[in-house]
């Protein structure tokens, strides 16, 4: 019995071994396990990293000549929540970029802005913030934060007591960044991509060159089979993972505070899961055509759902309360739990959990399904 | 002499098509038996069923006193099968071959020795899709000898080769032969069945209509009365051919 088991496993073993150097000699597979999340990871970082602060694109059309309004336009063509569009200078001009939503909202300052009034020790005057229905929210955030700024310059012409005021304070507390969210997502991607698409590409392949054919007249044993693809999946994976994250790390300055053992074999629990889709789907199939149509009911719901390019939490709860159990969900959760969050295994049992009720399932499936032809 | 290979009854159904029609036969050890027949005569799905890769609709096949349809997984250790197109995974070495087809049956070997066994030492270090078809055929039949078998099964081995390449291939079959093992073989060729087979069986419509060795065959149906219209030459185009072109085996073939 124990030489059968030394044998099964030099079987498996050998297989792995050959496939990994068969893997590493062939370029188009290291475009698409490696190369091709890298690339996402460029645009989606790039996009997340530059500014996360709010800013709004506004026009400002200054009818006023004096001083006062001179400046008041030069201070806030200076600040970090406004971009003032330089080429709009009509009201006309500014409705019609409105409409097309470039601009969220128009200042103007009156004719007689900053004028000071007969009698009147200070300039005074009334700016106007015009905005479009669609940009209700933006017209009356903008109109507070010129609010707020008159306040200062209020207090400043002419002081008076203010007995309630206002101030913010930063945390010294990271929360989670745009990145933080799109970074675990990536990760889904890639494990998708080398799980999914991996060998239902293979498959169908090796299915019409009679090589699996040839091999089921060998003993070798389906879960052998099985086993080997999943070793060597998990090698491959944990590589292009760890490439990720030092890109993500060097460049888009991902702070990991988790335990990386940790997420490493949860990582690997994870890629093996998702491999049994494409076990089942590709182990099913007997051509290219058959396996594309339900490859895709099953691959893209997970794309858009488990939080792949955005987070689950900008969902419906209904929605998410469904998306929940999508299998890799949990995966994408646990990634970011333990990388950004510093979670251990026995805060993410749930997600482990569903990991490994996902694994069973799909493995019986992928079992009872598989075909040599 | 016991008989290595059994054959009883054996039926195989596809929809309302009697592919296989109840046929039996023997092989003894070290026999190279022939199946014969046109198109669609059951020759194919015979060996398949032989080689636990169609279900066994009736009848028996029993391999070295193992049945086929009780231990499917027993055949499989004592069975050499080299497919009709033989292919293998690409970006893969010779060498590589050898060592997973020897795994697959828990087993570690020495590769050269088997490559040496087809003329392929050279090619060692290649990768399969740089092979011509002559050599994949010679490498897929080294990688169904690896574990030993005592049964080898080809289905059409030299469909597609050039005359050089098949003459390298018949040698190759009678080595095996020699080793002892039972090589049971289809084919369109009758020269190649005359050549090679120690006996044949030719089927016709999921029957054998037909069993015996070539040379009995030949003069049963010259006791029949047959006679070729034409004078028998004495040489054959075949003949011309290798005659100008040579017998050794071709770079790249």
């Amino acid at each position: 019995m124990t030489t059968n088991w030394k044998r099964s496993w030099f079987t498996v073993l050998t297989f792995v071994r050959i496939n990994t150097k068969r893997f590493f000699r062939d370029k188009t597979a290291i475009f698409f396990t490696i190369g091709f999340p890298l690339i996402f990871l460029f645009v989606f970082g790039s996009l997340n990293g530059s500014n996360s602060s709010v800013s709004f694109n506004v026009a400002l059309i200054n009818n006023s000549d004096s001083s006062f309004a001179k400046d008041f336009a030069k201070s806030l063509k200076e600040s970090d929540t406004l971009k003032v569009n330089q080429e709009v200078t009509t009201l006309d001009e500014a409705k019609e970029k409105m409409s097309r939503s470039e601009l969220d909202a128009t200042i103007i300052l009156p004719e007689t802005f900053g004028d000071t009034q007969q009698g009147d020790a200070y300039p005074s005057g009334e700016a106007k913030v015009v905005y479009t229905q669609n940009n209700t929210q933006s017209g009356t955030a903008l109109s507070s934060i010129l609010q707020s700024q008159f306040a200062q310059i209020n207090q400043k012409l002419a002081p008076s007591v203010s007995p309630f005021t206002v101030t913010g304070e930063e945390l010294n507390e990271n929360s989670l960044s745009a990145f933080d969210y799109t970074f675990a997502g990536l990760l889904g991607f890639a494990i998708i991509g080398m799980g999914i698409f991996g060998p239902i590409n293979v498959f169908p392949e090796l299915k019409k060159m009679g090589i699996l054919r040839r091999l089921s007249t060998t003993p070798l044993r389906v879960w052998q089979y099985f086993v080997s693809t999943m070793i060597g999946q998990a090698v491959i994976g944990v590589l292009a993972i760890t490439i990720m994250f030092i890109v993500a790390i060097t460049v888009f300055h991902l702070q990991v505070v988790g335990n990386w053992f940790e997420l490493a074999l949860f990582i690997i629990l994870s890629i093996m899961m998702i491999l049994g889709i494409g076990l089942a789907l590709g182990g099913w199939a007997k051509n290219e055509r058959q396996v594309a149509p339900l490859a895709n009911i099953v691959v893209f719901p997970m794309m858009f759902l488990s939080g792949t390019f955005f987070p689950r939490f900008l969902m419906p709860e209904w929605l998410q309360n469904i998306t929940a159990f999508l299998p890799l969900t949990p995966v994408i959760d646990g990634i970011r739990l333990i990388t950004t969050e510093g979670a251990h295994f026995i805060n993410i049992l749930p997600q482990i959990g569903l990991v490994a009720a996902w694994m069973v399932v799909i493995y019986i499936i992928a079992f009872k399904v598989f075909r040599w032809e | 002499m016991t008989h290595m290979v059994e054959v009883k009854d054996l039926k195989k159904r596809y929809g309302d098509k009697q592919a296989v029609d109840g046929i039996s036969f023997t092989v003894k050890k070290g026999e190279i038996f022939g199946i014969l027949g046109p198109n669609g005569a059951g020759k194919t799905t015979t060996l398949e069923m032989m080689e636990t890769l169609r279900p066994i609709d009736g009848g028996s096949v029993k391999i070295d006193g193992i049945d086929v349809k009780k231990n499917p997984q027993g055949i499989k250790y004592i069975i050499g099968v080299q497919p009709q197109t033989p292919a293998f995974q690409d970006k893969t070495r010779l060498t590589e071959v050898i060592e997973m087809f020897a795994a697959a049956y828990g087993e570690k070997v020495d590769a050269m020795k088997f490559l040496r066994d087809v003329d392929l030492e050279e090619k060692a270090k290649s990768f399969v899709e740089d092979l011509s078809g002559g050599q994949k055929q010679r490498l897929s039949i080294t990688t169904a000898l690896v574990h030993g078998p005592k049964v080898f099964f080809l289905d059409e081995p030299t469909t597609g080769l050039d005359p050089q390449a098949r003459r390298h291939l018949w040698e190759l079959i009678e080595k095996v032969r020699e080793k002892g093992i039972s090589v049971i073989m289809t084919t369109h060729y009758m020269d190649e069945a005359e050549i090679l087979c120690d006996r044949i069986a030719i089927m016709d419509n999921g029957k054998i209509v037909a069993i015996d060795t070539p040379r009995n065959l030949i003069d049963q149906l010259l006791k029949r009365g047959f006679k070729k219209k034409q004078e028998v030459q004495q040489a054959s185009l075949e003949d011309v051919f290798i005659d100008l072109t040579g017998k050794a085996i071709r770079e790249g073939a």
